[in-house]
């Protein structure tokens, strides 16, 4: 194993990040930004990378936190914690749903069903939009404060979102290293060996969407904070997309490649949506480049870079993961 | 007399959605292969239906033209690009097709603008039916009879002839149909293409109905993924009977609630999996 791959490796990256991202990026909507997804995306890499579920439905969790957030907020002034607590809770709960329902079939199927349940959902916030504000969403989401204080300034809910970041990112290397992640990683292996040894597979398969979309929510709540609007896009089949897409190309094999997946595409977005509307034409380009030569994805790319500096032998290669 | 007019819009639906979910279900059965770009495909059947039309050409020339140069560019793709990954993880097939989407789409958007357009009904079909006291438009009434007759030149081409055989044959093993001789590399190609193409055709008939714009693709794409999952995948009846149904479903759903018409789609697909988890026709 990479000594990078290590939970205290992975961690200590993560601390790292949040340090340097105000070091080289001037704007803190988008440092802020890249650590929301950040947690997203590696919520969908547990389910992805740790259990071989690929999930086309993560902009459900996120939507359904972003509607929390800012009904709450604008509606009834909940207190922020008690709001993401609750982003969170309602997450897991629609995670558990989508999940049972989804886990019925296998395969491609699950792929296709997970799908069709982002249209279901984002059809749910369109049609009821006495709710959710339909197109317009549901603007005027006021910042958290802390000791009286709002945290308008961008860099002072960086601050605040860098703080969430690191405990959800520990959790999450919690989760992966506890006896239930590897529980998980038998199913991905071999899911007939591993409910043949006595697991309830399809159990913990619920169990990791739930923390999943508990995440996922959670981000998204803190998503409508940053932006100050609950946007409909939100849960729109192209935020799932999205996310699926950063938790690939950062790579599946470690958490914190899904941290580089986050940072890479939002950077990117951000150079490039300014010059050219039309760039997401690159980003198709990418994806194809990267299933072809880049299989383990950004993370791949920082292991091979670590042994070729740091070791004389070099490990064998490991083959693309089966899922 | 409304429910009579909104199923009959619903058979017209429901016919375009089987045709998206055969063409999606040939390349399954023969690739294994989920194809993510198959409601580009369907975009841009619609969208060169409408460019054509927009140059002069009449809907009769345009339609079969729009189908064969999806097929065209659909079999370029797969002969480039698509069978150098078929050995990798679904999670690729998921990836590459996800891109080829987007390129689709951002090319559709540079070419032709981001606000879409209508196209007009085709001649000779611009008027309405009149029975009694009951009226509808000529040209749905054509997609119902047409798509029909597709619909059974297709069964008799998937199961009546040697083309289908070999279809089959190279879905069950294909290293037995390259043994006996068959260049399996060209059979994928062929189906690859006729299976993009069936989604043009879809997107070609359905541009003088809902007319174009550059995100038709991900609704039809996951509306064929409703069909499949409810119908069956490889399963020519059951994609015929999930077509219609959820067509029928959404049309009727159309007069009962319309702001919830689509909505109902996916709910009605939640319904079936949470009650009949293999799908309707119970295939695997």
């Amino acid at each position: 194993m990479n000594p990078l791959d290590k939970p205290w490796a992975q961690l200590a990256l993560a601390l790292l990040t949040v340090l340097i991202l105000p070091l080289f990026l001037k704007s803190g909507i988008l440092a802020t930004e890249i650590l929301i997804f950040a947690m997203v995306v590696a919520a969908c890499n547990l389910l992805l990378g740790y259990t071989g579920l690929l999930s086309f439905g993560q902009g459900i969790f996120f939507g359904i936190g972003t509607y929390a957030a800012g009904i709450c907020l604008t509606r009834w002034s909940v207190p922020v914690p008690l709001v993401l607590a609750g982003a969170a809770v309602l997450g897991a709960a629609t995670a558990t749903l989508v999940g049972w329902l989804s886990i019925r079939r296998q395969g491609v199927y699950f792929v296709m069903l997970t799908l069709a349940f982002s249209q279901l959902f984002y059809f749910i916030a369109y049609t009821f939009s006495g709710l959710t504000g339909g197109d317009n969403g549901l603007l005027g989401v006021p910042r958290p404060s802390i000791g009286g204080t709002a945290l308008d300034a961008p860099w002072s809910y960086y601050t605040y979102v860098a703080v969430c970041f690191v405990a959800v990112f520990a959790l999450l290397v919690m989760v992966t290293q506890s006896t239930f992640g590897r529980t998980l990683l038998a199913i991905r292996e071999n899911e007939g060996r591993a409910a043949a040894i006595g697991f309830p597979t399809r159990l913990f398969k619920i169990e990791a969407f739930a923390i999943s979309g508990a995440v996922t929510a959670f981000g998204g709540a803190l998503h409508a904070m940053l932006i100050g609007v609950a946007p409909l896009s939100n849960i729109e089949y192209h935020t799932s997309e999205l996310i699926l897409i950063m938790t690939i190309i950062g790579g599946s094999s470690s958490l914190f490649g899904s941290v580089l997946g986050a940072g890479f595409y939002l950077l990117l977005a951000d150079a490039l949506s300014t010059v050219w509307p039309r760039w997401l034409l690159l980003l198709g380009l990418v994806l194809v480049t990267v299933a072809l030569f880049l299989q383990r994805g950004l993370w791949g790319l920082v292991e091979r870079g670590y042994d070729l500096a740091f070791r004389r032998e070099r490990a064998p290669e490991t083959p693309a993961e089966e899922h | 007399m409304i429910y009579l007019f909104q199923v009959l819009n619903g058979i017209g639906l429901g016919m375009l959605y089987f045709l998206l979910a055969v063409g999606l279900s040939v390349i399954f059965g023969l690739l294994q292969f989920v194809n993510f770009a198959h409601g580009a495909f369907y975009l841009l059947g619609a969208y060169l239906t409408y460019d054509l039309t927009t140059r002069g050409f009449g809907f009769w020339a345009a339609m079969p033209l729009a189908t064969l140069i999806v097929a065209g560019i659909a079999a370029l793709i797969e002969a480039l690009l698509l069978h150098r990954i078929y050995k990798l993880p679904h999670t690729f097939h998921i990836l590459v097709t996800v891109g080829l989407a987007l390129v689709v789409q951002e090319l559709i958007i540079i070419a032709w603008g981001p606000l879409g357009g209508s196209v007009p009904a085709p001649e000779g079909l611009q008027g309405v039916v009149i029975l009694g006291d009951f009226i509808y438009p000529q040209y749905r009434l054509f997609t119902i009879g047409f798509t029909a007759v597709l619909a059974g030149l297709l069964w008799w081409l998937l199961e009546g002839t040697r083309l289908g055989a070999i279809v089959r044959g190279g879905s069950e093993s294909p290293a037995n149909m390259a043994l006996l001789g068959y260049n399996t590399l060209r059979i994928n190609t062929a189906v690859f293409g006729f299976g993009a193409g069936l989604a043009g055709l879809a997107g070609a008939l359905a541009a003088p109905i809902r007319g174009v714009e550059p995100f038709m693709g991900i609704e039809a794409l996951s509306v064929a993924f409703v069909v499949v999952v409810i119908g069956g995948m490889g399963s020519y009846t059951g994609a015929l009977v999930a077509g219609l149904l959820v067509g029928v479903v959404q049309s009727v759903m159309t007069t009962l609630w319309p702001e919830g018409a689509r909505l109902m789609i996916y709910v009605g697909m939640a319904l079936v999996i949470a009650l009949m988890p293999r799908g309707l026709l119970g295939r695997a």
